[in-house]
């Protein structure tokens, strides 16, 4: 540089240079010319680069700014809600708890002894197993178990940590809140939120929810940057509404559990439905299990939903099938047709006896029914016949499965129309030598007794979007098919109200309301033998019989230390059950019912006179049949507790205010 | 004598200041992760823009007549240093070219000398054989031959780019010297046929050639910078992140400073910002184009249409690599990216044509 600068700054040589330039004025032109063309290509690349950068920043960007977004973003996952399960109610039988769970990012945590000492001591891991996983090569990685659904303790205490590349996301953990309740059918889910049985598996697709996320932006390698976080709103799970009436389904529950206690038997199991739709109101089987510890149970107590798993010979419940099939077919008068019941009927050199010793003598049909008695059935079915008879076990849905929306429903067996003889047929038409499901006798019960008409059973009623609660997708009554008349089936309600209240459903007998049943009493099958000793229990009622609003069917498998007949175990806990449900239908008293035949040993319901306003003495004797409790002092009755023409049992208590 | 041209010194201040600032925002992340000083860059470059500064201020004082003198030892220089600097031991090896004289972190380029000298050469050369650029054999051949030579030098180093620029400066001043219009239709041809005749040979160059039309293909390998241009560019929109906010230059877009900091001036400013870089360019170019038109002095006129072609088509090629029109090439952008040496050699340049502009009409 120097050498320039000595010989720098003398403006001699430009003489030297312009001598001979300015007479050619044509050469400068050429050359002016052609720097403009050079200029032109200039400007019209810079055009074209400035169109392509407008190019990728406007007609691009979504795509560019999508596959950025991608690679600068790391996801912290957040958890959805799995969608509720309620009843028809709104009452939430599976909920969402929130917890927190460890996310660690490998990258971001610089002292990897340190964090991995701090929270292993926390989690309870080994040194070693969380330095693996601080350390792993990888953008996010999670500590299973150990680190989900953490407590809020140890959520705090790690939070309080303030350790970098460790974080706390929040989970939705699965809440049963009324624990076995319902336990078969609602299922349960797994660590990760998926469900792996009942309504919980089999909706699992809507159930589950969709992943949000946090997302920060992270360098090349890892590191977070100081950027606003974007926050992804995660997806609820969609709501399922059940049919089930929690009311029914909390009195079923614990009518259950008190048998279970009461006479210990092997299984029970209960389902109430609305006979008008097929809704199922309650459903439950013992043994049950506790959701959230399902892995201390064994696959078949979990997966034996019994209502609709279980086969059984139903017993005497099916009797209502033989009787509605010979009314439809007008084979029997039921008032005016006698059987004489010596106790055993012999068909094809079998002899079938009655359930009672030395017979039910002679009876009209009628009270064939209300006496349950064998013989007479095998009568009815003899007038039917094996093809009419099968014809309507058929039509009245059994042999088949029923269709209902729960998982591990059996089809039941039957015989074989080709092998059907006459001891065949006679044993069919009392409920014996055929295998049914629950859910298959009382929805042909309902059928039975509703007009006739036979509907698809079913629990789910709708599904309702997560935040709204509107409902997505309704499922309505469905009809199979109509099965008697209307007049048949008004028939067989009037009959089964008579058997509960003049024949051996008694137990199930509700005053004030008009309650029609059948009770069944089954030997268990086991290895082609029948069992001795050893009986399923049941009971099949419904009220009121003039306008079924429910029916309860309950089943107690082998129950101990008792007398092992349907009308005395299963009767009075479907009789708690039909009355807990009425009450919770707000169905009203009925006073045209056909009055209770009392035995000796029966109390009997009296309805207490109006003693209010008069003196003592009159009251006195007025309530003779009631224990009298006096309160406050004068001659006259003030107020009377229960109220007029309330009906108690005799003997009951009857308390009185008195004034002057 | 007339003043310096004050448009010109104004427009290469403020894209040189503005290139500072880019390189300070582009290069932090990277510098704190290497050198633990965010600010190693900046401090170097912005002592390099210093010296280039004063550099150029004496420059455009020394009367450029005296190049048209020394042309001939400085081509001599710049030959020699050409070759020593291929030598082990004496030149260095940056990003795989041994193009270096270094000291230390201070590094310079004979390549980038080089170029300013054949362009001075070359104005010497043309303005000596004005009558005789119509003869090919002649007038052209000679020029075109020593042009080759430096360029076989420089590919032995090898640094294509800076070649090709090279190159490419000598064919456009040629070009508007009155060479010929067919002539570069021939050479065009056997460049054309040259390239056919390659890929005939090995299909596969045809597909390396045009992967940069879908850089998707090899996403890690060759496709890898022009995707990570394209994720910088792309996501700025029309108004950017702002300054300082460049999300790729976090480690995924590699040495943002150099070749690609173009991207990390469309994240940052967005479409905005390309617009006033672009327009900065064209102030220069056209001022440039200016100064050399009214310029009296065939010589004077030669060498500021070099030097401004020369920052016309090297910014042209940095930017067309940069957007995807165009494979990687690896050149910079003319004041903006970081370089020393470069930079140095570019304000030596301005300091001329400012000389030149002293001497017009």
């Amino acid at each position: 540089m120097k050498l320039y600068l000595i010989v720098g700054q003398s403006n001699n040589n430009l003489s030297f240079f312009s001598y001979n330039f300015i007479g050619d004025y044509m050469f400068f032109k050429n050359i002016h010319t052609r720097i403009k063309i050079v200029l032109l290509i200039i400007i019209f690349l810079f055009l074209l680069i400035t169109a392509k950068v407008f190019y990728i920043q406007v007609i691009d960007y979504d795509k560019l700014n999508n596959y950025a977004s991608n690679l600068w973003s790391r996801n912290l996952p957040l958890e959805a809600n799995r969608g509720k399960i309620t009843d028809r109610n709104g009452v939430v039988l599976a909920d969402n708890i929130t917890t927190t769970s460890l996310v660690l990012i490998p990258n971001q945590i610089k002292d990897k002894e340190k964090t991995a000492e701090m929270l292993s001591e926390i989690l309870n891991v080994t040194y070693d197993d969380m330095y693996k996983h601080v350390s792993k090569r990888t953008s996010i990685e999670r500590v299973h178990p150990e680190g989900r659904r953490l407590s809020y303790e140890i959520a705090d205490k790690i939070n309080n940590l303030k350790l970098e590349g460790v974080y706390l996301v929040k989970e939705a953990k699965r809440y049963y809140p009324y624990d076995t309740f319902m336990s078969h059918t609602l299922g349960f889910v797994g660590i990760d939120n998926q469900g792996l049985s009942g309504l919980e598996l089999m909706y699992n697709g809507y159930l589950t929810g969709e992943y949000g996320a946090i997302k920060y932006f992270s360098d090349a390698k890892g590191n977070r940057l100081k950027l606003n976080e974007i926050y992804e709103e995660p997806q609820n799970g969609i709501n399922v509404t059940l049919t089930i009436n929690y009311d029914i389904q909390t009195s079923l529950e614990r009518e259950l559990d008190n048998a279970m206690l009461k006479y210990n038997p092997d299984q029970a199991l209960g389902i109430a439905m609305d006979p008008q739709s097929g809704e199922i109101l309650a459903i439950s089987s013992r043994p049950n299990f506790s959701p959230s510890n399902y892995q201390d149970y064994t696959t078949e107590e979990i997966n034996r939903n019994l209502p609709v798993w279980m086969t059984y010979e139903p017993g005497s419940t099916f009797k209502i099938i033989t009787l509605a099939a010979s009314l439809e077919e007008k084979l029997v008068d039921l008032e005016k047709d006698n059987y004489h019941d010596s106790g055993s009927i012999t068909v094809e050199n079998a002899r079938i006896k009655c359930w009672k010793a030395g017979g039910h003598g002679s009876q009209t049909f009628m009270e064939v029914v209300q006496n349950s008695c064998n013989p007479g059935f095998v009568i009815l079915g003899q007038r039917l016949g094996k093809e009419k008879l099968f014809d309507y076990i058929d039509k009245f849905g059994f042999g088949k499965k029923t269709g209902v929306d729960l998982n591990g429903e059996g089809a039941g067996i039957l015989f074989n129309l080709d092998n059907v003889g006459p001891v065949e047929l006679a044993t069919t038409s009392f409920g014996q030598g055929v295998s049914v499901t629950p859910i298959q006798q009382i929805t042909a019960v309902s059928a039975a007794i509703n007009g006739g008409i036979l509907y698809k059973p079913y629990i789910v009623k709708s599904l309702n979007e997560p935040e709204t609660n509107a409902v997505i997708k309704e499922n309505k009554k469905q009809v199979v098919r109509k099965v008697i008349s209307e007049e048949t089936s008004s028939m067989v309600r009037q009959t089964l109200e008579n058997v509960v209240s003049l024949g051996t459903g008694r137990p199930a007998y509700l005053d004030g309301y008009r309650v029609g049943g059948k009770t069944g009493t089954a030997q268990k099958v086991q290895d082609g033998h029948y069992m001795v000793g050893n009986y399923i229990t049941s009971f099949m009622g419904f009220a009121p019989a003039d306008d079924p609003k429910v029916v309860v069917y309950i089943a107690i498998d082998n129950a101990k230390g008792v007398t092992q007949y349907g009308g005395t175990v299963a009767a009075p806990i479907v009789k708690q059950v039909l009355y807990d449900s009425l009450i919770a239908l707000n169905v009203e008293k009925r006073k045209d019912g056909t009055e209770k035949r009392y035995n000796y040993l029966d109390k009997k319901y009296i309805e207490i006179p109006n003693v209010v306003g008069k003196t003592v003495d009159q009251a006195m004797k007025d309530l003779k049949s009631f224990k009298v409790e006096f309160s406050g002092n004068g001659e006259r009755i003030a107020y009377q507790s229960p109220i007029a023409s309330t009906r108690i049992y005799e003997g009951e208590t009857v308390r009185l205010l008195l004034t002057n | 004598m007339k003043k310096i041209n004050i448009v010109l010194l104004i427009s290469i201040l403020a894209i040189s200041i503005f290139g500072l600032i880019m390189i300070t925002s582009s290069s932090y992340i990277w510098a704190e992760y290497k050198f633990n000083d965010p600010f190693k860059y900046f401090k170097h470059q912005a002592l390099f823009l210093s010296i280039s500064i004063i550099l150029m201020i004496v420059v455009s004082k020394i009367d450029y007549h005296i190049y048209f003198e020394k042309a001939n030892i400085f081509l001599i220089v710049s030959l020699i240093l050409l070759v020593l600097v291929l030598i082990p031991g004496i030149g260095s090896v940056r990003n795989g070219s041994r193009s270096w004289f270094g000291i230390g972190s201070f590094g310079i380029q004979p390549s980038e000398f080089s170029k300013l000298i054949l362009i001075i050469f070359t104005a010497k050369y043309l303005y000596n054989n004005e009558k005789n650029l119509k003869n090919i054999k002649k007038g052209v051949i000679p020029i075109l031959g020593l042009v080759m030579i430096v360029f076989g030098l420089i590919m032995l180093q090898p640094d294509f780019g800076t070649g090709v620029v090279l190159v490419m400066i000598i064919v456009g001043m040629l070009f508007i010297a009155g060479v010929d219009f067919s002539f570069f239709l021939k050479i065009g041809a056997v460049g054309i046929i040259g390239v056919v005749g390659l890929i005939a040979v090995a299909p596969y160059r045809l597909k390396r050639i045009l992967s940069f039309l879908n850089p998707w293909e090899d996403p890690l390998g060759s496709g890898f910078q022009i995707i990570q241009s394209l994720y910088a560019i792309g996501p700025g929109g029309l108004f950017g992140f702002g300054l300082g906010n460049s999300r790729q230059k976090h480690f995924y877009l590699p040495e943002p400073q150099t070749d690609f900091i173009f991207s990390i001036i469309s994240e940052e400013f967005g479409f905005m910002g390309v617009l006033i870089v672009a327009c900065l360019f064209i102030t220069i170019i056209y001022t440039g184009f200016k100064i050399a038109i009214k310029c009296n002095d065939l010589f004077g006129k030669y060498i500021v249409f070099g030097i401004t072609f020369w920052i016309a088509f090297q910014s042209i090629l940095n930017l067309m690599v940069v957007v995807g029109l165009i494979p990687v090439t690896g050149v910079t952008l003319p004041f903006i990216s970081y370089g020393g040496s470069s930079l140095m050699i570019l304000f030596l340049a301005i300091g001329i044509i400012l000389n030149i502009s002293r001497y017009q009409k």
